[in-house]
């Protein structure tokens, strides 16, 4: 077929022409690279998942895994934990009166005591919880109520908390000390622990309230404001959250280092649960020196201020001692999903292997005639 | 009335009246009204051919004067530029289907934590418990609209689930991807001095898609490279020796002349017939060395003369005449000059041209004799002279064509027609009236073409071979195996496009033939025609349903019968009756040709197939001006730089140097492109439901209080940083199998046709996997977190370590889960998963190292090192993070193992093809020694 018209010669003479005699110069600079990454030549590895290569694979994380698994089993099942609710929600519960009867504006505080045996001795370091429950710590208008440079002594945000602690930011005109819902919501109950000794006679146990909060918490995160001594200076011209029963200087008074901000229990407390039920760091009983256990087995009488109201919202109160080993406290489910995992590996293994002999002859087979 | 210099130019006293501006090239109607002094104003027509188009260049002058009528954006390439259309690749079409699902998901999952919400709140206590009371504000806020702004709060929170990124990560993969193209070495032609180029970058991936090819037969499957092989003056046979464009033909010596005796009536008609080839074409001459385009040379006589011409037939039939003794020489102030055999110069006065066009498929001059005789020449295709012919050796030249088109030669009949002085002067009266309209202008010349070009005498036939292009049979054969079907579209005669077809494998020796032409649809009714094709289709397909060796069908089909099958029919059984029998036909051809076809009636079998209900993605090739149409029609357009000019390569999505490197731009760039974007799309959805889904079931465990798991930081940066780079390259540098295995095995082209990577249930199996990785992640975390101590030293950790380790292992276990799916490993993929993984962890302890004095919360301090720090911690990551890879990894394997794909078999068959060399290699060198 004889091509169009004088036009398509015209404009096209602007591109090929050049190429064709404009030299070798022109050619060269049009020319692609060859590079190995231009030409998409880079060395590569060249893996492939086959049941031969991921076989080997699947054994070594079984004859791993299994091991693990056992190992924390083992150690998670050699933990002594126990656990008492305290709640007061039967009748027959002592600290039922306390639970029933609260009232925010009580002045005297509910005493009550709750017995219990421990079975086994407790070895080692104990570590005392108290454990809510149905207690949405992780709400989101509960986690953000909270003023981070309030807590880390920023002398403006003490005197003009942060928007997010309404509507716990101030009270009685005066702003609020800790702000928001989660200072407001500090677990007050005290707790005291007593060893029933064989001739009947209550020995205090000692409990440590130090150690039980983050030191990066404890030293940088939380700060009073200008320093730890006089804090009720310092504090002046705020107000006592409003279901505090005192300020925030008060925490402890008999210890500087743990008043205020740098209150432990308080610091402990501001770190916000994950889920609802939950468990916090109380105090820790240390092992005594010697080899007498730090809990013997016997009878032990738990003190409880029951300042803390759950059961308006169908909480529960707990308290859990536990011994701890390097893999945290008692968890049987990571060993059992360790060996889990690692049987159901082993098991896809065996079965790889089998399909891999299956098949993979039937493929070189099949693979011949191609 | 000429002007030579700026004086004259600058004495002239014109109007110029010209057509709005309009997209079409070829197209020019204008009139030109010069005054002279208190005369009538003397209008002159303008065409096309007086417009010069922005960007071009000179060929054969120093210096022009012109005048400029359309400027900046109304010039006609600015007006082209703009009315490209725009294409929309299949896998786009996809990712927004799935954006929608998702779209659905993320409304749903909002709808459903929003009313669990309520339910939940119904309590009081739940809703306001002593400890978290709301502000007065919020409690004085109507139901409804708490309610609204939950929902929208829960819509913030889900809103990561929509891939925002993937479009940005897509359009990045698709700019910076293309350019593998332009780098491709393989496809740079050192002739041309060119390589591929990519004018859009948004149709990579379909490249990989392809199921119908539509190429065009000139300049594409053949070189557009021609040669004159013979012409036959009256049934007599001449052949010219020597050489044509550097090549040696192997043919025979001198003028061949069959009958030696010529008569003067013969001698007659052969002097015309010479000299009507010398005359009738619209070739220009060259004499300088330095030729701007493409120029056309031959060396004989004086060396720095060259043809030069548009059309590379008009060139080869000059140049054959020049071979047989008659040598066009110039045109001189609207002479002609040719120097015939006895070296005389011969002038003819060179009246008119009617150019060529595609519809009327011929040529004409008038010219006038030195003898005063005024001569009207026409060339053209056989079908549009011969039924102009109304004396000469119709019959004899008539077989001599049929015999060279069978060899696949481009043949031309040359016919003449005397014009007496009358006869003249009527021409010259419709030509002008025709060429003065500002409105149809085209139609009219048409009209006064028709008028003009009649009663013929037929002088003779030439032959002219256009040969294949290098590999076009290897290519088309690929293409072929790779599932694709090849429809040629050639305006050339059935029985040159068909041997053409068969010299380049598109039609095998086994390959049964239907026809469905003008020929048998005269003898039959086209409805009779088409039931019986259908008929004999459908039988060997169900015959070849149970035998193995299946019979592959070519279909020959021709303008007219086309045109007949898709005009809507009066009378059958309903509209696009034919036309459904008619796709059925085709369906089962392997090879189509359509021959006899107008430029319009490519695009539309194009559309036709389009639109037929399987919505194939086609593909068009072409190289000249008559492509076009069908390059944009079709779903992807790749042009030719070929020697009809630029126009295909402009307005098509890729330009090649050669037909020949389609095979690597389908099988190869298209493939990659295919699989990289396709996983691309799909792990993006997988990476953000893997993403949001811990953070929906999260909403059940915080009392549906919008809470996020994540930390803002982490929801913001998880797409643009920790996620983004190794996706990202890749989708830039994957190769699951070797290029040379994809050239090897074009078959492995149809693994991936059909969308093969991104059909629903493939989407759903990625869906699922993240929803399973997602409540590994939570229900893990959940579980170990379950009231206990993670630390040796009894502290608790919060709900900021929850989500922490939560999205720890989501980094990982998505990261990973492409290193699974990677299949080659270059520096940079190592590069960027390693170092994103340690980028994640660099950032997490810079994050929660300080306090950092602009944020207002420090929720995050020391969080991720005190996680560090705790070895359950670690040894949960490690389980979770396998137990959320070992579906896929047990998926990946099960299937290869059981029904391994043919792509999976060419990546398992590689290493046996590594290790081969070189343990052949060991037993020799082991042999070797032992001989010492």
């Amino acid at each position: 077929m004889m091509a169009s018209s004088y036009n398509a010669k015209e404009e096209d003479g602007h591109h090929s022409g050049a190429a064709n005699h404009g030299g070798a110069g022109a050619v060269k600079s049009k020319k692609p690279d060859n590079t190995a990454f231009k030409q998409q030549r880079l060395p590569a590895w060249q893996p492939i998942l086959t049941a031969g290569t991921v076989l080997p694979a699947f054994f070594v994380i079984g004859l791993i895994f299994i091991p693990i698994g056992i190992g924390l089993y083992v150690s998670s099942n050699n933990i002594k934990e126990f656990e008492v609710d305290y709640t007061g929600v039967d009748i027959s519960s002592p600290c039922h009166p306390c639970a029933k009867n609260f009232s925010w504006n009580a002045t005297t505080p509910c005493p009550c005591s709750v017995h219990f045996t421990l079975e086994q001795p407790f070895e080692s370091n104990v570590f005392m919880y108290y454990g809510l429950s149905n207690f949405y710590q992780n709400h989101r208008r509960y986690v953000k109520s909270r003023d981070d440079s309030q807590l880390n002594g920023d002398r403006s945000a003490l005197t003009n908390p942060s928007k997010e602690c309404e509507p716990y930011r101030t009270s009685e005109g005066l702003p609020i000390a800790p702000c928001g819902a989660i200072a407001n919501s500090l677990f007050n109950d005290t707790l005291k622990l007593y060893y029933i000794d064989s001739n009947g006679t209550r020995n205090e146990i000692p409990l440590v309230k130090k150690g039980i909060a983050w030191w990066t918490d404890k030293h940088v995160k939380f700060r009073n404001p200008g320093g730890n001594d006089n804090l009720t200076l310092a504090f002046k011209g705020t107000s006592k959250p409003v279901n505090w029963r005192k300020p925030v200087y008060e925490l402890d008074p008999n210890d500087d280092d743990n008043n205020g901000f740098t209150n432990e229990d308080f610091i402990v407390w501001m770190r916000t649960a994950a889920l609802p039920t939950f468990r916090k760091l109380y105090r820790i009983i240390q092992k005594k020196s010697g080899s007498t256990p730090t809990l013997p087995s016997g009878q032990y009488v738990l003190d409880i201020t029951y300042n803390y109201p759950v059961l308006s919202f169908d909480g529960r109160k707990r308290m859990i001692l536990s011994t701890i080993s390097w893999m945290g406290g008692k968890n049987p489910f990571l060993g059992i999903a360790y060996i889990t995992v690692g049987s159901i590996c082993f098991f896809l293994g065996v079965v790889l292997l089998i399909i891999h002999h299956k098949y993979d002859t039937r493929n070189n087979s099949a693979d011949i005639p191609n | 009335m000429a002007f030579r210099t700026e004086q004259e130019v600058d004495s002239l006293h014109a109007t110029i009246e010209c057509e709005q501006p309009q997209p079409d090239l070829y197209k020019f109607v204008g009139r030109i009204n010069i005054y002279k002094d208190k005369e009538e104003p003397v209008a002159r027509p303008l065409g096309a051919e007086n417009l010069l188009l922005r960007g071009a260049t000179l060929k054969n002058t120093q210096h022009i004067y012109a005048v400029a009528v359309y400027t900046g954006m109304e010039t006609k390439m600015a007006l082209n530029y703009q009315s490209k259309s725009q294409k929309r690749s299949a896998v786009e079409k996809s990712m927004n289907a799935f954006l929608i699902v998702y779209l659905c998901i993320l409304i749903s999952k909002a709808v459903i934590n929003t009313v669990l919400k309520y339910a939940w709140q119904w309590s009081p206590d739940r809703d306001e418990p002593w400890y978290n009371h709301r502000t007065e504000n919020e409690r004085q806020r109507h139901v409804v609209i708490r309610a609204f702004t939950d929902f929208l709060a829960f819509m913030v929170l889900f809103n990561y689930i929509i891939p925002v990124s993937m479009y940005v990560t897509v359009e990045m993969q698709k700019f910076l991807g293309s350019y593998f193209i332009t780098w491709d070495e393989e496809m740079f032609d050192e002739e041309l001095g060119e390589g591929a180029q990519v004018n859009t970058s948004d149709l990579n991936e379909e490249l990989g898609q392809v199921e119908y090819v539509f190429t065009d037969k000139t300049g594409t499957l053949t070189e557009n490279n021609m040669e004159f092989i013979e012409c036959c003056v009256d049934g007599n046979v001449y052949i010219p020796h020597a050489i044509c464009n550097g090549q040696i033909l192997s043919a025979a010596s001198s003028i061949d002349m069959i009958d030696s005796s010529p008569g003067g009536y013969r001698r007659e008609h052969e002097d015309l017939f010479f000299r009507a080839l010398c005359l009738c074409h619209t070739v220009q001459v060259k004499e300088e060395e330095t030729v701007d385009g493409i120029k056309r040379g031959i060396h004989q006589g004086r060396p720095t003369s060259f043809y030069i011409s548009s059309s590379p037939d008009e060139v080869a039939l000059v140049e054959g005449m020049k071979r047989l003794g008659y040598t066009y020489l110039r045109l001189r102030d609207n002479y002609m000059e040719i120097l015939n055999k006895d070296d005389e110069i011969e002038r003819f006065e060179l009246l008119h041209v009617l150019n060529f066009d595609s519809v009327r498929r011929r040529m004409s001059v008038i010219v006038k004799s030195s003898s005063g005789e005024y001569l009207l020449f026409c060339k053209g295709a056989d079908s549009s002279i011969f039924p102009r012919v109304v004396s000469g050796k119709v019959e004899q030249v008539k077989a001599r064509v049929e015999q060279n088109a069978v060899e696949g030669l481009r043949t031309l009949c040359v016919a003449y027609r005397r014009l007496s002085e009358t006869e003249y002067e009527e021409v010259c009266h419709h030509l002008n009236e025709a060429k003065l309209a500002l409105q149809d202008r085209e139609q009219r010349l048409a009209q006064a073409y028709d008028i003009i070009e009649r009663d013929f005498v037929l002088l003779g036939a030439t032959a002219v071979e256009d040969r294949l292009q290098e590999k076009a049979a290897d290519t088309i054969e690929s293409l072929h195996k790779a599932g694709m079907k090849v429809w040629v579209l050639t305006g050339d005669k059935m029985e040159t496009a068909a041997a053409t077809c068969y010299a380049s494998k598109l039609f095998r020796r086994s390959t049964q033939i239907l026809e469905l032409t003008k020929k048998r649809t005269e003898e039959q009714s086209l409805h009779d025609v088409l039931f019986e094709l259908n008929r004999t289709v459908l039988r060997q397909r169900s015959i070849s349903g149970l035998s193995v060796d299946c019979l592959d069908f070519g279909l020959i089909i021709d303008g007219a019968t086309l045109s007949a099958v898709l005009k809507p029919n009066q009378e059958g059984a309903g509209p696009g009756n034919y036309r459904e029998i008619f796709l059925e036909i085709c369906r089962n051809c392997s090879a189509v040709l359509c021959c006899r076809m107008a430029p319009l009636q490519k695009a539309q079998i194009v559309k036709l197939i389009k639109a037929s209900k399987e919505h194939p993605i086609t593909l068009a090739i072409g190289d000249g001006a008559n492509d076009v149409s069908m390059i944009l029609e079709a779903h992807v357009g790749i042009g030719i730089m070929g020697k009809e000019g630029r126009q295909a390569a402009r307005n098509s999505d890729y330009a090649i140097p050669k037909f020949k490197h389609l095979k690597k731009m389908l099988l190869v760039h298209g493939h990659y492109y295919y699989i990289r974007i396709a996983e691309l799309v799909q792990y993006f959805f997988y990476k953000n439901v893997c993403f949001i889904f811990p953070q929906f079931l999260y909403q059940f465990f915080c009392g549906f209080s919008q809470q996020p798991l994540y930390d803002t930081a982490y929801l913001t940066l998880y797409n643009i940083s920790f996620t983004s780079l190794p996706i990202l390259l890749y989708s830039l540098v994957e190769q699951h199998v070797t290029m040379e295995t994809l050239k090897r095995e074009p078959s492995l082209y149809r693994d991936i046709a059909k969308n093969s990577l991104l059909r629903w249930p493939v989407f759903l199996y990625w869906t699922c996997l993240g929803v399973f990785d997602a409540v590994i992640f939570f229900f893990g975390a959940y579980f170990l977190f379950d009231n206990t101590t993670f630390t040796s030293n009894g502290q608790m950790f919060g709900n900021w370590t929850f989500g922490t380790l939560v999205f720890t292992v989501l980094v990982f276990t998505v990261t990973l889960k492409l290193a699974l799916d990677t299949h080659h490993w270059t520096w940079i993929n190592h590069f960027v998963i390693w170092g994103s993984l340690l980028f994640y962890v660099i950032f997490s302890l810079l994050w929660g190292g300080i306090i950092w004095p602009f944020l207002n919360y420090q929720r995050m301090y020391y969080v991720f090192m005190q996680m560090l720090s705790s070895g359950p911690a670690w040894l949960s990551i490690i389980l979770l993070i396998t137990v959320s890879l070992l579906p896929d990894v047990i998926k990946k394997v099960l299937c290869r193992a059981v029904c391994p794909s043919a792509t999976e078999r060419a990546q398992s068959s590689r290493p046996c093809l590594t290790v081969e060399p070189s343990t052949i290699f060991m037993l020799s060198q082991s042999s070797s020694r032992m001989s010492f």
